[in-house]
């Protein structure tokens, strides 16, 4: 075997063993999203504000939550969170944008999860 | 052709200019030129004088009475100028008349900035950004006042100065940095006027000048508001520098005013190049002998790490990324190339919505500004304004980052359309790319640049394309501005890819927010000029 083969095997294995942390803390995390009120999302969510976040790094999982937010809470939920941000107004709109029920819908529509893997395709950052 | 009453003459263009009306002052420019024969360049050094006075601010932020600050936007009638001259020479004959007949048509909206954001004189910024008329609308609704004519003269924030000449060159370019640097305005201006005169002095001005403006940009835009310059600094001074050697130094007193006097403006921000300094004084204590050019330029795994830098990282990452590439023996335009392109990056894969472009932009333009001056000047400070740009560029990127992304604004795929690109004759392409940026239809846009990259090395004809469709849009100077930087860094970039200038490029001019849907000023342009096109 040559270093680079044994090089590739290694790197896969890392991976692997990333993955199944990750895998692990998704499901922790599709726990505490299912049994959080709507008052909490509210709170999660507004986090996100300019004012608020900790930084680009921390607003660029903003769609990623949105991502699990659709997969892991119904329409009643959903449409509950659109409806507090839309009332905001213009500063909340993307927010509200992301919780449309059209925007669900196509979320929704390319979520990838073939019968082979644990978790969908969620995106990572 | 509308049938215009009266003499076409330079006092003529001057009151138009004056009153905010510009839509008759662009036709009076364009008959002065096209009907009288008047040479472009004076027409041009007219409209400067005609806008000097008016174009001064008290300061970029304004005290409200709550005690907050907002900031009061800089001029912009000299960008356009400054990037139309530069776009003369690219586009050619009469289509490359059109940006000064864009620059033209802006001056007369772009006047009295600060009476504009408090809605007490008419412009653009009153107009569109600060919806005055909403405020206070005047007697017929279906006018909006605050697009001319002006109503009251405009106002003079800085009266014309005598030159200073005591002492020698070098005290005082000394003397002149200083003052700018500690907000006298009216020193810094007088200085500038005495040394102007001496051509013997003009290369060491124009480089302390430059230097003058690219040190001065904030640390930080992220809700920062009005606290920050976005480089308009060192636009400012790269205009001064293009537009005097294009109208000779003896006839750039005007243009003088227009630009010195608001170096020395409120707020002055050293906080970055504060910090720039003293990281390269630790790091890299010989950096005044960096060559400009090494045989050691940046490998595409290095071009890879810059990247995640500059489009993913934070600003310490942008600094240890630099420090290393100049560390192991890089030259600076190697690294600046590098910047230029990696950043490029950005503008191709992340950028959707059309409000976004115009602080990353605003940092590529600064960034040509320092490769300019690199290119053209000796300073021993250049290495340290190579990561100006690229921290510059990557705060505006986590600016826009720190907003929520808006799904309404996502753009289709670019690969979506490039089975239908490929299908397109390539002596076809241009005229269907030109269609599609007018219609700023980006992702069919981009796919059209893709698939022509790709099946010729002709460039040329490319850029024209896309540069002469950017400049159909009107009330923008920032087009011309961005058309001018990423032609000259397309022209110098030494990395293998520099085509990606080009892709960032036609994604920004098919993207970007339009202040206006209407091509009137081409128009008008095309009338008294009457290109092939038209």
């Amino acid at each position: 075997m040559s270093d680079d083969q044994a090089r590739l095997g290694e790197l896969w294995r890392i991976r692997n063993a990333a993955a199944a942390t990750l895998a692990l803390c998704e499901e922790q995390m599709q726990r505490a999203v299912r049994e959080a009120s709507v008052e909490q999302l509210v709170s999660m969510i507004e986090t996100f504000s300019p004012a608020r976040s900790t930084g680009p790094e921390w607003t660029r999982t903003f769609e990623p939550l949105i991502e699990r937010l659709w997969a892991w809470r119904d329409a009643d939920t959903m449409a509950a969170l659109a409806e507090v941000f839309h009332a905001r107004g213009m500063p909340w709109m993307a927010v509200a944008n992301a919780l449309s029920p059209d925007q669900g819908a196509l979320l929704q529509a390319n979520l990838r999860h073939p019968a082979w893997a644990r978790l969908p395709a969620f995106a990572l950052t | 052709m509308v049938q215009v009453q009266g003499a076409a003459t330079v006092d003529r263009l001057r009151d138009e200019i004056q009153g905010v009306r510009y839509r008759d002052a662009t036709t009076t420019f364009c008959r002065l030129v096209a009907e009288e024969d008047r040479p472009l360049k004076d027409m041009i050094q007219e409209a400067i004088g005609a806008a000097a006075p008016y174009v001064q601010v008290p300061s970029h932020l304004m005290r409200l009475p709550s005690g907050e600050m907002r900031g009061v936007n800089y001029d912009h009638t000299i960008l356009g100028w400054r990037g139309a001259i530069s776009l003369m020479g690219e586009l050619g004959g009469k289509r490359g008349i059109l940006p000064n007949i864009q620059a033209m048509w802006y001056v007369p909206q772009g006047l009295n900035v600060w009476e504009q954001v408090v809605c007490e004189f008419p412009g653009h910024y009153a107009r569109d950004g600060e919806q005055c008329n909403r405020q206070f609308p005047g007697p017929d609704e279906h006018v909006n006042r605050f697009d001319g004519p002006a109503w009251k003269p405009p106002k003079i924030y800085f009266r014309d100065h005598d030159p200073i000449e005591d002492g020698s060159v070098e005290d005082r370019l000394i003397r002149m940095n200083w003052a700018i640097s500690e907000g006298d305005k009216a020193e810094a201006y007088g200085l500038f006027l005495g040394l102007a005169k001496d051509p013997g002095a003009r290369t060491r001005l124009k480089d302390a000048i430059l230097f003058a403006g690219i040190t001065d940009l904030q640390d930080t835009i992220i809700n920062r508001g009005g606290y920050q310059n976005i480089g308009h600094k060192a636009l400012r001074a790269r205009a001064l520098v293009d537009i005097a050697d294009y109208l000779g130094w003896d006839n750039a007193h005007d243009l003088i005013y227009t630009v010195v006097p608001d170096l020395g403006c409120s707020p002055r921000l050293y906080g970055l190049w504060t910090e720039i300094s003293n990281i390269c004084r630790m790091e890299i204590p010989k950096h005044a002998e960096i060559p400009k050019r090494s045989d050691k330029p940046l490998t595409e795994r290095e071009l890879d790490i810059l990247t995640e830098a500059i489009v993913w990282g934070g600003p310490f990452d942008v600094n240890s990324a630099i420090m290393g590439f100049f560390k192991r023996g890089a030259g600076i335009l190697d690294v600046g190339d590098a910047v230029m392109v990696c950043f490029q990056r950005y503008l191709i894969d992340v950028l959707e919505h059309p409000n976004a472009f115009l602080h990353p932009t605003h940092a590529l333009d600064y960034m040509n500004v320092v490769q300019s001056w690199t290119r053209g000047y000796d300073n021993p400070h250049q290495v340290k304004a190579v990561f100006m740009g690229a921290r510059f560029m990557n705060d505006t990127i986590r600016s826009n980052a720190i907003y929520p992304r808006d799904p309404k604004t996502a753009l289709e795929p670019r690969w979506n359309y490039r089975t239908w690109a490929d299908g397109i004759a390539i002596d076809q392409l241009l005229g269907v790319l030109k269609r599609h940026v007018l219609a700023q239809d980006a992702p069919r846009s981009c796919a059209l640049v893709d698939s022509y990259l790709e099946r010729t090395t002709e460039r040329h004809d490319l850029l024209d394309t896309i540069t002469y469709a950017a400049c159909h849009w009107q009330n923008d100077p920032h087009v011309m501005r961005n058309c001018s930087s990423s032609l000259e860094e397309y022209r110098h970039n030494r990395t293998s890819r520099r085509d990606d200038i080009i892709r960032g490029y036609v994604k920004h001019q098919a993207r970007y927010v339009k202040r206006a849907l209407t091509h009137d000023c081409y128009q008008v342009f095309a009338e008294h000029f009457q290109p092939a096109d038209a």
